[in-house]
């Protein structure tokens, strides 16, 4: 598959965790319904490609990126945050600051799931423009949806709309899914990658209700 | 010929019903319960789907009032 532009390409650096996957798959159908094309390390398959290697790769193509830091706190005693979204961070930061060629135009949006929390744990980011999606997929559609079209200076339907689609879509996929025999427990594991390319496939036909 | 399915979907602290295509929802209800009651009642009507979303959005249940294409097995 050819590499997409780096005007339209997102990077989305966050948790890749079941309690995630929901406002994930919403934020990534927000990206592709505005024409946009979401980049993801789990996109490159390559086992003998370091991680870093690929979300270097990623940070590289992409004019936006969001960075999802709601795991900075642990969610129980023992548990260990999460580093990875901060470090990735860092790595677009720095992309942006001295890879030149064009990259001083990287745009980012940085997402968390409650206030204030960020500050204790990376408060080098303090003044830098965060939002809030309380863990809400409506939410993070919102806030995703209006940093993009105001970054990108581009006109698009509104938040609510945007959702509708959503629902279509998913609608269209269950009974895509169901008649390529999968049965309606397989469906609701909701792989994110099949997924997404399930949306960018619906949307090259035209956003239709049912499947042809 | 199959037709558009009723979903019900959250909507802020709400549950609306919105039938597939549609621009608008045709209802908005306090509870999940009375927006199912609604839908259920319309899919049953038109002989289609009825998709009930969780509160992630996401399709937690799928029911067929129509032709069911692919019927559940067992």
């Amino acid at each position: 598959m050819a590499e997409p532009p780096f005007e339209q390409s997102v990077f989305i650096n966050c948790p890749f965790d079941p309690d995630y996957d929901a406002p994930l798959q919403a934020i990534l159908f927000c990206i592709v319904d505005l024409g946009f094309v979401p980049r993801l390390a789990r996109e490159r398959s390559d086992s003998a490609e370091m991680r870093v290697e690929k979300i270097t790769g990623l940070i590289e193509a992409s004019l936006y990126s969001i960075h999802d830091l709601s795991r900075c706190v642990a969610k129980k005693r023992g548990e260990h945050f999460r580093l990875n979204m901060p470090f990735e961070l860092g790595i677009d930061w720095a992309c942006r600051r001295y890879f030149g060629s064009g990259r001083e135009a990287k745009r980012f949006l940085i997402l968390e799931e409650k206030p204030y929390r960020y500050q204790a744990a990376l408060s080098d980011i303090s003044g830098c423009d965060i939002q809030y999606h309380a863990a809400n997929f409506q939410q993070a559609v919102r806030k995703v949806r209006n940093w993009l079209v105001s970054e990108a200076s581009i006109a698009a339907d509104g938040a609510t709309r945007i959702l509708a689609r959503y629902t279509d879509f998913q609608g269209w996929y269950f009974e895509k899914q169901l008649a390529a025999g999968f049965s309606d427990e397989d469906i609701k594991d909701y792989e994110t990658s099949e997924l997404l390319a399930a949306m960018m496939e619906w949307k090259d036909a035209g956003q239709p209700i049912l499947p042809g | 010929m199959a037709k558009a399915g009723q979903h019900v979907v959250p909507n802020g602290g709400k549950w609306s019903v919105r039938k597939a295509g549609a621009t608008r929802a045709s209802g908005t209800f306090a509870t999940q319960g009375e927006a199912i009651e609604r839908a259920r009642d319309v899919a049953q009507k038109q002989k289609t789907e009825l998709f009930i979303h969780g509160r992630d959005g996401r399709i937690r249940e799928r029911n067929s009032y129509g032709n069911d294409p692919h019927p559940p097995k067992g």
